[in-house]
C-alpha cells in the first residue's frame, strides 16, 4: 500500500501543513496532542476536506484540490476506528458488524464474518446492546466493524487512549493480529511511544502540524530528539529479531539478531516466531572492553557511529552491531572518560530483565514484568 | 433617607396604590355601556355608537357575534348591558330565565334574507315555490349560518322548508359560525350561493344579491332590544333611549334594517 | 357508561370524522415537519430566523386569522387551492380534507419544536461512523439519524395529533361546519353548546373526547418508552 500526503489546511489557529509518503503495513502517525494527527487522519478519511493538497492510496487518488477532484467520506472504501468506539446504541453488536458489510459492493466484499468475530473474540458479545460492554469490548466490536466494511485502507484514531494500562494490553494483541495476519494496510494515530514501536512498521512524526521526520521505525525510534519530553525514557533502538530457543532451566528466551544473540526473560512464543524487540536507550551501558564478571548476559560488538548529546547530562551514543543500530543514553561525562568517539569499537551492554512485556511483542504478557 | 423619611414615603407610595386600585375597577363597571349584538348589526350599530356619543356621555363597547353564542354568555354570567338579538328566541331564552329587565323590552328594528353570490357570478334565479336551489348550487356549497342555533340560518331553513325545497338542498349546507362568517364564504368565492340578511349583503362589496325571500316564507325577522336583569349601569337606559332616536333610525335605515319600534 | 355511549348516528360521524382528520393531520404532517426540524436544527443560512417565525405563526395567530388565511390560499379560488384542485384533483374546499389541512396546520409548530429538539440531541459523531463504514447521507439519516430521533417523533406525532382533536377555531373557519364532512368533534361539541337544552349531549361529546386523547397520549408514553429502553442510551 503506498500512501501519499501532502496537504495544507487551516482550523481555526491551527494551521497543518503535512507532505510525507508512506509504504508500510502499519503507519503510525505520532506526535504530541495537538500536534495535527487527528486532523491529518480526518483528512485521509475524507471527514474533513483540505483546502489545498492531494492525498492518493494506491495510486487511487481520494482528493486533489489542483483537480478539483474529492472522494467523499461514504466512498473512500476505509475502515475507521474512533478513540470512542461509536458503536450505533440502537443496534445490536451484530447488527453494529454488520452495518459497513451493508454498504460495501458485494463484488469488493472480502471480510467474512466468522474469520472477523474469531480474530477478535467477540463471539459471545453478538446479541448484546453496545451499552452493555466494557471499553474493551466496545474497541473490539469497533475494530470488527471496520473490518467487516472490507476496507482498503484501515484508520486507526488513538483507538487505545481511552482504555486502562489492563485493556490496553488487552487490545494490543488484537492490533498486533490485524497487521499481520488480514492483508489491510493500516494508518495509526498514537501519541504513546511504546504502540508506536511495538506496532508500526513505519513512522511519522509530527510536531505543531509540520512532518519532523517519516520513516521506518527502527530509524525513527532511535530519534530521540523527535520524542516529548515525557516519551524520552522509552525512546531506542528497535530490532526486529527471530526466536532462536528457549532455556527452560532458566526460564529465558534466546533471541537471534543481526547484532548477536540477545537474551529476554522466557516469552510465550514458538521457536522461529518473529519479535519485535525495543532496547530503551537508558537500559544500554557501554564498555570499551568485553566485560567479565558482570551479571548482564547481552554483550553486543559494534562501533561507534554517532554521537548526540542529549538533554541535561546526557549524550546518546549509537552504536553499529552488524548491521543493526543500538543507542544508548549515558553521562556526558563517562562518555568523556572514556574517550568514546566516532569509530571507536565497544560493546553495548544489556541487562536481561531490562526487556519486559512493553518491549518484546507480539506476544502475550510474560510474568516477570521489568 | 431618615427613617422618619422613609416611612412618610411609604404610606405616600401606598395611598396612590390605593387610590388607583379603588379608582380602576371603578372606572371599568359604571362607565362603560356594554353591548352584546348580533353579528348582522355591525356596520349599523358602529355608526349609531358614535352618533350616540354625546346623548350617553362616551361610545359603548360593542360585541358582535352569533345571538345564539351571546345569550349562552349572557347567560353563563358576562357583563353585558344591553342585548340586541336576531331574533325573538335568543331574547325569550333569557327572559324565561329572568335574565333580562322585560319592561325594557323593545322590538327594534326588521331586516329581509337575500340569496347571494359572489359579486363576478353568473347566476339568475327567481325565488318561488318549488324553484330548483339543487341545480343552482350544482355541486358547490350553500353558505348559511348554522341552522340549528344562528337566527340567520334559522330563517333561511324556515323559507327554504316553506318553499318546499329544502330537502333537496339539506346536504348540501354549509354551516358557519355567524351569518357574517358565512357572508365570507361567498364572498371569497368559497361557496357560490348563500343566505344572509339583507344588510349584510349591503354591507360586502363582495357579494351581489341575485333573489330575496318572500317575508311570507318565514317567520319575521325581528331584532329585540333589551336590558340585561344584572345591568348597573346608568348610562344604559340612555343608550336604550338613543337607539330608538330618528338619527339612529336614520343610520339604521341607512342600511337596510326596517325600524318597528315608533321614534321618540 | 350506557348513557356515554349511546350517540346518535351524527355524534358518532362526527367521533369516527375527528379520528380520521387527526390521524391524516399527523400522518402527513411527519414527512414535511422532519424535513423543517432538520432544517432548523443543522441549517445555516440566511432567512433561518425568518423561517422559524413562519413555522410559529399558527401558535400566535388566533386561529380564526389562520382558518381565514387558508380560506384565502387554499380555498376553491385561492392560488394554491386553484392549482392542486386543477393539477392533482385534491379539494379542500368543504370537505374533510380541509379540516385535516386546518388541523396540521396548527399542531405544526408543536411538531417541529418536538422533532427539532430530537435532532439537536443527535451526537454528529455516529453520523460521521456511519459515513466511514459506506452509508451516503441520506441512508445516514435514514439507519441511524431517524432511529435515533424516534422519541422525538413520537411526541411530536401525539401533539399534532391531540391538538388535531382540539382544533376548533380555524376549522371552522376554512370549511365551516358540514355534519359528516368536516364536523369533528370540537364542533359538534360547540353546536350543541350554541342550542337551547344541548347541554348533555355537549357533555358526552366532552367525555369522549377525553378519553380519546387520553389513551393516545398513553400510548404514546408506552411507546417512547419501549424505544428508549432499546436504545438505552446512557
Amino acid at each position: 500500500m503506498t500512501l501519499i500526503v501532502d496537504i495544507g489546511h487551516r482550523l481555526g489557529d491551527f494551521a497543518i501543513d503535512a507532505s510525507f509518503e508512506s509504504a508500510g503495513r502499519l503507519t503510525a502517525l505520532f506526535g504530541p496532542s495537538g500536534s495535527g494527527k487527528s486532523t491529518l487522519i480526518n483528512l485521509i478519511a475524507g471527514l474533513i476536506r483540505p483546502e489545498k493538497g492531494r492525498i492518493a492510496v494506491d495510486g487511487r487518488v481520494l482528493v486533489d484540490t489542483a483537480a478539483g477532484a474529492f472522494v467523499p467520506m461514504h466512498r473512500r472504501r476505509i475502515g475507521m476506528v474512533f478513540q470512542d468506539a461509536r458503536l450505533f446504541p440502537h443496534l445490536s453488536v451484530a447488527g453494529n458488524l454488520r452495518y459497513g458489510r451493508w454498504f460495501t459492493p458485494a463484488s469488493e466484499r472480502y471480510a467474512d464474518m466468522d474469520g472477523v468475530v474469531d480474530l477478535l473474540g467477540i463471539g459471545h458479545l453478538l446479541d448484546r446492546r453496545p451499552a452493555k460492554l466494557s471499553g474493551g469490548e466496545k474497541q473490539r466490536v469497533a475494530i470488527g466493524r471496520a473490518l467487516l466494511a472490507s476496507p482498503k485502507l484501515l484508520l486507526m484514531d488513538e483507538p487505545l487512549a481511552s482504555l486502562d494500562e489492563a485493556r490496553k494490553a488487552e487490545i494490543l494483541p488484537y492490533v498486533e493480529r490485524l497487521r499481520d495476519e488480514t492483508k489491510i494496510p493500516i494508518v495509526y494515530v498514537s501519541h504513546s511511544i511504546a504502540e508506536v514501536a511495538r506496532l508500526a512498521s513505519d513512522v511519522v512524526v509530527l510536531a505543531q502540524g509540520k512532518v519532523a521526520a517519516a520513516g521506518p521505525t527502527g530509524e525513527i525510534m532511535q530519534r530521540l530528539d523527535l520524542l516529548p519530553a515525557e516519551e524520552r525514557g522509552e525512546g531506542g533502538a528497535v530490532l526486529d529479531t527471530t526466536v532462536l530457543r528457549h532455556d527452560e532451566s532458566f526460564g529465558m528466551t534466546v533471541l537471534g539478531s543481526p547484532a548477536g544473540e540477545i537474551r529476554v526473560p522466557r516469552l510465550a512464543r514458538p521457536a522461529g516466531a518473529p519479535v519485535r524487540l525495543r532496547i530503551r536507550a537508558r537500559d544500554v551501558m557501554i564498555a570499551t572492553d568485553r566485560p567479565e564478571g558482570l551479571s548482564a548476559l547481552n554483550i553486543l560488538a559494534g562501533t561507534i557511529t554517532a554521537v548526540r548529546p542529549g538533554v541535561g547530562p546526557t549524550v546518546e551514543i549509537a552504536i553499529d552491531c552488524n548491521g543493526a543500530t543500538v543507542l544508548a543514553r549515558i553521562t556526558e561525562q563517562s562518555k568523556h572518560t572514556l574517550r568514546l568517539a566516532l569509530g571507536r569499537k565497544v560493546f553495548a551492554v544489556i541487562k536481561t530483565i531490562s526487556f519486559d512485556s512493553a518491549t518484546t511483542g507480539p506476544g502475550l504478557p510474560i510474568e516477570a514484568d521489568g | 433617607m431618615t427613617h422618619k423619611g422613609f416611612g412618610s414615603g411609604a404610606i405616600a407610595i401606598g395611598a396612590f396604590a390605593a387610590a388607583l386600585m379603588v379608582a380602576a375597577p371603578a372606572a371599568r363597571a359604571e362607565d362603560k355601556v356594554i353591548v352584546f349584538a348580533a353579528a348582522s348589526l355591525k356596520e349599523a350599530l358602529d355608526g349609531v355608537n358614535k352618533a350616540c356619543e354625546a346623548d350617553v356621555g362616551e361610545a359603548a363597547t360593542i360585541s358582535y357575534a352569533a345571538s345564539s353564542a351571546l345569550a349562552k354568555q349572557i347567560e353563563g354570567g358576562a357583563p353585558a348591558d344591553i342585548f340586541i338579538s336576531a331574533d325573538l328566541d335568543w331574547m325569550k331564552y333569557l327572559s324565561d330565565k329572568k335574565l333580562t329587565k322585560p319592561d325594557t323590552e323593545v322590538k327594534l328594528l326588521g331586516n329581509q334574507i337575500v340569496l347571494v353570490a359572489p359579486s363576478d357570478s353568473k347566476v339568475e334565479v327567481k325565488i318561488e315555490k318549488g324553484f330548483d336551489l339543487a341545480k343552482l348550487i350544482g355541486d358547490g356549497r350553500l353558505a348559511m349560518g348554522d341552522v340549528k342555533a344562528v337566527p340567520a340560518g334559522k330563517y333561511g331553513k324556515a323559507a327554504l322548508e316553506s318553499l318546499g325545497v329544502w330537502s333537496s338542498v339539506e346536504g348540501k349546507v354549509a354551516q358557519a359560525e355567524n351569518v357574517r362568517a358565512a357572508l365570507k364564504l361567498v364572498s371569497t368565492g368559497e361557496a357560490g350561493l348563500g343566505i344572509v340578511y339583507a344588510t349584510d349583503a349591503h354591507a360586502e362589496k363582495g357579494v351581489k344579491v341575485v333573489g330575496t325571500f318572500p317575508e311570507d316564507s318565514h317567520p319575521p325577522i325581528i331584532y329585540p332590544v333589551a336590558q340585561t336583569a344584572d345591568s348597573k349601569d346608568k348610562e344604559a337606559p340612555a343608550f336604550l333611549k338613543c337607539l330608538e332616536s330618528a338619527k339612529a333610525a336614520e343610520l339604521f335605515k341607512a342600511q337596510g334594517f326596517t325600524i318597528l319600534a315608533p321614534s321618540n | 357508561m350506557n348513557w356515554l355511549l349511546d350517540l346518535t348516528p351524527d355524534e358518532w360521524n362526527a367521533v369516527r370524522l375527528s379520528i380520521k382528520v387527526a390521524t391524516v393531520a399527523m400522518l402527513f404532517s411527519l414527512p414535511p415537519g422532519i424535513l423543517i426540524a432538520l432544517v432548523l436544527a443543522r441549517g445555516q443560512f440566511w432567512g433561518k430566523t425568518l423561517l422559524n417565525g413562519l413555522v410559529h405563526l399558527p401558535l400566535i395567530l388566533p386561529p380564526v386569522v389562520t382558518g381565514y388565511l387558508l380560506l384565502l390560499t387554499f380555498g376553491k379560488r385561492g392560488p394554491a387551492g386553484a392549482f392542486l384542485a386543477e393539477h392533482f384533483g385534491i379539494i379542500f374546499s368543504f370537505r374533510w380534507t380541509g379540516a385535516a389541512l386546518a388541523c396540521g396546520v396548527m399542531g405544526f409548530p408543536l411538531m417541529v419544536r418536538a422533532i427539532r429538539l430530537s435532532i439537536e440531541a443527535v451526537d454528529r459523531r455516529m453520523e460521521a461512523a456511519a459515513g466511514t463504514l459506506g452509508a451516503n447521507p441520506l441512508w445516514v439519516f435514514a439507519t441511524i439519524t431517524l432511529p435515533l430521533i424516534l422519541p422525538g417523533l413520537i411526541a411530536g406525532s401525539i401533539l399534532s395529533f391531540a391538538k388535531a382533536m382540539g382544533e376548533f377555531g380555524a376549522t371552522i373557519t376554512f370549511v365551516s361546519n358540514i355534519p359528516n364532512e368536516t364536523q369533528t368533534l370540537p364542533s359538534a361539541i360547540y353546536t350543541f353548546t350554541q342550542v337551547p337544552g344541548g347541554d348533555d349531549g355537549a357533555l358526552r361529546l366532552t367525555l369522549i373526547s377525553i378519553v380519546i386523547s387520553m389513551a393516545a397520549l398513553v400510548a404514546s408514553e408506552v411507546l417512547a418508552r419501549r424505544v428508549g429502553r432499546r436504545m438505552d442510551i446512557e
